[in-house]
């Protein structure tokens, strides 16, 4: 295999054979739609870990409220459905954005701050929509959601979806980092000011960044509202299980890498679900009841010892590895 | 290659999962699934479910258990998620390959779960998630004579129907010109007002306001002093049990003094809202689908049984539902006559007629729905610091305490 | 009138019980510069100290603060001294990094307790929990009340802790430069390890005084924490003062706000108030009280 070399950006080899695994390994799952469903989280965390990245790793702007750009997305799908029957699928288009115009309102408010400001207005930006779609029944349908009878029993083509969403999102992030906005983005998250003082608009590939990173969360959104059949507010807005799980993805599998947050994807869906189904059912029943704690842990462990993530700190990993072995060997 | 390693250990994964179905012998234990919350913050419910569905598989298979063969429940976790609910129903018909399943605590994730039984054709008994579009074909794009496509059956009344036992009592006795309703911004809260709404009107009780609080509030006096300005004659709660003590505990603080305080079920009738509320839970009167003292055979035996297994308090309404759905999935597997594949305990399901001890169940169809079992809900007071059954007449076990001296009761 | 006197009443004392939750966030992201996402989750471990002292020795609430504090204290100078200190020095991408260390021991607290003591809820009942003062029509809850009042002197004790020791003077010159502070010969190490462990205790002496008016389970600390540290934006990080204020203020317009609006958008008001002072007072109440 070689690298193949494009106009904006490189498929390496290596990355030619994780897209061909993407393809290959749940094919093998052909006759388990539970296995499946998991690659299709994981495509979802997939993108929306990617989206997350690009802004807080790439630009240094750390959302904490990605949740909105989720759920909005979500509900521009099933919104036109609830009220007058237009199919979710046109979500796809819309979703990201809508997500994008939502981003770009909040960014004038949001991006006025910075560092951890920034963090808490936009938890409160996502949290402040959660209770409003909670509470406009007529607008919403509130907490009873909307439901959609999902268009195919048959996984895989929504897998083939999300899988395509996935590398869209990935290889977009990949791109726009090789552009010179992503020189720029890196500037940003190094020193606002002195990107400032070297006469970089700051503010407007603040706004690229955010409408990238939007558009991405909120297209991810809207397919979990055609794959899911139902939304409500206090899933898709979640604080903790959207927008804190979205950093934890990043942050796993490696901040500021293009494929840390695919890794941190896998890990973290296939963490929880081993636990949660305790070894799909090899284990003592008990341990699926650990499997928040067990994730928690990880976060600690992974913050602690590997700052940049499994992907950021794979050389490090590799070389203590290396060194355990040795000193196996030896004895 | 590394890289061999790896494919080759994926794929023999993958063998396993896509094959593990076929070993079954047709002696082993007849496996059904059951999808309940065993973590996060609905557990001690998910918990109360579990050990009734436990407590029912050993009295069944103590007694032979289905035609010779056991039975045996698979829990699966949803964690009080609906994506959760929804992948877990899905494992359990795929790589566990249960023919039935049953369970279902909250509404969201019982509906998300039922969307996905129903796409596998997988028969699914609810017996708790109580939103009324669960057993309405119509949210699954099927009508109401699509019986045979229809895989979603229900043991519990829809939410609609959780007052109809109240209403007969507001309507013969406490006779309320005014009500006000306060409800907690869930698809339970917000579906009960709207349909306890309804039945006021149609009973002629003028409905004041309707108000909604999210879950875990802290203050409810702003809450309660907008209710108390308008004098309602009843105020009507649906709450969970902790927000349920902390607006009486308040209610009480305040002077609010209605003629009667009704519960809609859930959290009104548990021990803890007695716990926290402490005298302000006194002669509050709740909409309830269960209680112990009814005179249902096997009620009583299966509150002490419960007792004395796992201690406690004592199971409510969420517990005889679980139990009850147990002993009617063994009731329709012994009637499959062998043949457990899931179109023949379909049939099984949809000939149900039997007693439990949370009362009779017959799958029936009326109004847009269609497998749902059609139930007399009851009212229960708190009297002296006991649940007190007192509605309606012939089954009560105390008498209805009204009218009501708040200045005494509260001291 | 009658509503209004009540609405300012019921404002006030759950704002009393903010301003000890905002004193202790606002200390710790003050001198740490981090968000305490962990915060609440604190709350509740003090929360379940004082609810096993009552329950098996039965040991009132109030008094079970002698213990909680300390025992928190020293959890949390753990936590500082070994989780959270030794990603200072460690070069990260992100200086977020120990926000989400954060969200890991959260997790990590609220699982333990629900593997411990379930998911079940918990409450107290003392002889004053359902105790009420009346003054004309107005209701005053008497634990509600004595949450209030002891508030109202842990920030007194507080306010001199910070303004006339030595350790205050520490902490304070911390917070406003680290590098400065170290210069002139504070160990910056011990104050942050000191801080986290100070603002903890804060939060359990709330713990204490809380149990008795609300109730207890796993999940009970996100509300809180979100609370907590739209008091320290409002009030100005690292300012006490502000804190009470941004404490009480919090507390007053939700109360109205819920009164004279809607109960549903309750939790809204806060952050909306929380986004305007971001915005437009950033600094918050710091501004005008200078401490």
């Amino acid at each position: 295999m070689k690298d193949i070399n494009l106009k904006f950006f490189t498929i390496t080899k290596y990355e030619q054979i994780i897209i061909l695994l993407t393809i290959i390994i749940p094919l093998l799952f052909y006759d388990s739609p539970y296995m499946q469903g998991l690659f299709i989280f994981i495509m979802m965390w997939v993108v929306l870990g990617s989206s997350w990245n690009l802004l807080a790793g790439y630009t240094g702007q750390v959302s904490f409220g990605h949740a909105a750009y989720f759920g909005i997305g979500a509900y521009a799908a099933g919104l036109p459905f609830m009220h007058w029957g237009i199919s979710p699928w046109w979500g796809l288009l819309t979703g990201g954005i809508t997500a994008v115009v939502l981003g770009y309102l909040l960014g004038i408010v949001v991006f006025k701050l910075r560092g951890p400001y920034f963090a808490l207005g936009t938890l409160a930006t996502a949290e402040i929509l959660r209770i409003i779609f909670g509470q406009e029944e007529w607008l919403t349908n509130g907490h009873n959601g909307i439901l959609y009878v999902t268009t195919w029993v048959d996984k895989y083509p929504y897998y083939f979806i999300i899988w395509a969403i996935a590398l869209a999102t990935v290889f977009s992030v990949k791109a726009l980092m090789k552009s010179k906005a992503g020189f720029y983005f890196l500037s940003i998250r190094e020193d606002e000011d002195a990107a400032k003082a070297i006469g970089i608009n700051t503010h407007k590939y603040k706004n690229i960044s955010m409408a990238v990173s939007t558009f991405w969360a909120g297209t991810a959104g809207a397919f979990y509202m055609i794959y899911m059949g139902f939304i409500d507010p206090e899933v898709v807005f979640a604080l903790h299980n959207i927008s804190i799980i979205t950093i934890l993805v990043g942050i796993i599998g490696g901040v500021g890498t293009i494929w840390g947050p695919a890794v941190g994807a896998i890990i973290m869906v296939l963490v929880q679900e081993l636990f949660r189904s305790a070894f799909f059912g090899l284990a003592p029943q008990w341990i699926s009841k650990v499997h928040a704690l067990v994730f928690g842990l990880l976060v600690i462990f992974v913050i602690l010892y590997m700052a940049g993530g499994v992907v950021g700190d794979w050389d490090l990993i590799v070389k203590k590895f290396r060194k355990f072995r040795l000193k196996k060997a030896t004895k | 290659m590394k890289l061999g390693k790896i494919l080759s250990a994926i794929l023999a994964l993958a063998i396993i999962l896509n094959f593990n179905g076929c070993s079954k012998k047709e002696t082993g234990p007849i496996k059904i699934g059951v999808l309940l919350p065993l973590t996060g913050s609905k557990a001690n419910f998910g918990e109360m479910e579990k050990n009734s569905f436990e407590l029912a598989k050993e009295k069944i298979n103590k007694a032979g258990g289905i035609n010779g063969r056991q039975l045996q429940f698979i829990y699966e976790d949803d964690t009080g998620k609906p994506d959760v609910g929804r992948a877990g129903a899905e494992k359990l018909i795929t790589v566990n390959k249960v023919p039935l399943i049953t369970g279902g605590y909250s509404s969201s994730v019982t509906f998300a779960a039922a969307a996905v039984a129903q796409q596998y054709k997988v028969p699914f008994l609810v017996n708790t998630g109580s939103v009324d579009k669960i057993t309405e074909p119509e949210a699954f794009n099927l009508t109401t004579k699509d019986g045979d496509k229809f895989y979603i059956y229900r043991l519990n009344p829809p939410v609609s129907e959780y007052a109809s036992g109240l209403e007969t009592l507001l309507s013969e006795v406490v006779k309320p010109k005014t009500v006000f309703i306060i409800h907690e911004s869930t698809a339970f809260g917000t579906k009960g007002a709207k349909s306890f709404k309804k039945s006021a009107e149609k009973l002629g009780i003028k409905v004041l306001g309707v108000q909604s609080y999210s879950e875990g509030t802290v203050d409810f006096k702003p809450l309660l002093m907008n209710v108390w300005k308008k004098r309602p004659d009843v105020i009507y709660m649906i709450s969970y049990v902790m927000d349920a003590a902390m607006l009486m505990k308040q209610a009480r603080e305040l002077g609010v003094k209605p003629k009667l305080f009704v519960g809609a079920g859930a959290g009104f009738t548990m021990p803890e809202f007695k716990a926290n509320a402490g005298p302000a839970s006194e002669r509050v009167v709740s909409a309830t689908l269960w209680h112990q003292t009814l005179p249902i055979k096997g009620a009583k035996e299966y509150f002490d049984n419960y007792i004395k297994k796992y201690g406690g308090n004592g199971p409510d309404y969420h517990g005889a539902e679980a139990y009850s759905a147990a002993l009617v999935v063994a009731d329709v597997l012994k009637r499959c006559n062998g043949d457990y594949s899931k179109e023949n305990i379909k049939k099984a399901l949809d000939a149900t007629d039997m007693m439990t001890p949370f009362g009779p169940v017959k799958f029936t169809s009326y109004g847009k729905k269609i497998h749902q079992n059609k139930m007399r809900t009851y009212v229960v007071q708190w009297i002296n610091g006991e649940l007190k059954l007192v509605w309606p007449k012939n089954l009560a076990n105390a008498k209805f305490e009204y009218p009501i001296n708040w200045n005494k009761v509260w001291k | 009138m009658e509503m209004v006197l009540q609405s300012l009443v019921s404002g006030l004392l759950i704002g009393g019980l903010y301003a000890i939750l905002g004193i202790g966030m606002t200390l710790i992201m003050g001198v740490l510069k981090i968000i305490n996402l962990a915060h609440g989750q604190i709350l509740m471990v003090s929360m379940y100290i004082t609810w096993t002292l009552w329950y098996y020795l039965g040991i009132d609430p109030y008094l079970s603060i002698f213990i909680s504090v300390p025992v928190i204290f020293f959890l949390a100078e753990a936590i500082s001294k070994y989780l959270l200190n030794p990603l200072i020095e460690k070069e990260s991408i992100l200086p977020e990094n120990q926000v989400l260390m954060t969200v890991g021991i959260g997790m990590v607290l609220v699982e333990l307790a629900r593997s411990i003591f379930t998911s079940d809820y918990r409450s107290v009942r003392t002889a004053y929990s359902d105790k009420v003062w009346h003054l004309g029509k107005i209701s005053i809850s008497f634990p509600l009340f004595v949450a209030f009042a002891f508030s109202l002197v842990l920030t007194a004790a507080m306010f001199y802790l910070l303004m006339k020791t030595d350790l205050g003077r520490s902490i304070r010159a911390a917070s406003q430069d680290k590098i400065a502070a170290t210069l002139m010969g504070i160990s910056s190490e011990k104050i942050t390890i000191f801080t986290y462990g100070l603002g903890s205790a804060l939060i359990a002496a709330a713990g204490s005084v809380f149990l008795p008016v609300y109730y207890l389970y796993p999940d009970v600390g996100p509300l809180f924490t979100i609370k907590a540290f739209v008091i320290t934006i409002l009030g100005g990080m690292g300012s006490t003062i502000g804190a009470i204020a941004g404490g009480l203020v919090l507390g007053i317009a939700e109360t109205f706000g819920a009164t004279y609006i809607s109960q549903g958008y309750r939790d809204a008001f806060g952050l909306f108030i929380f986004l305007v002072v971001l915005v437009f007072l950033p600094g918050g109440l710091k501004r005008f009280t200078k401490v």
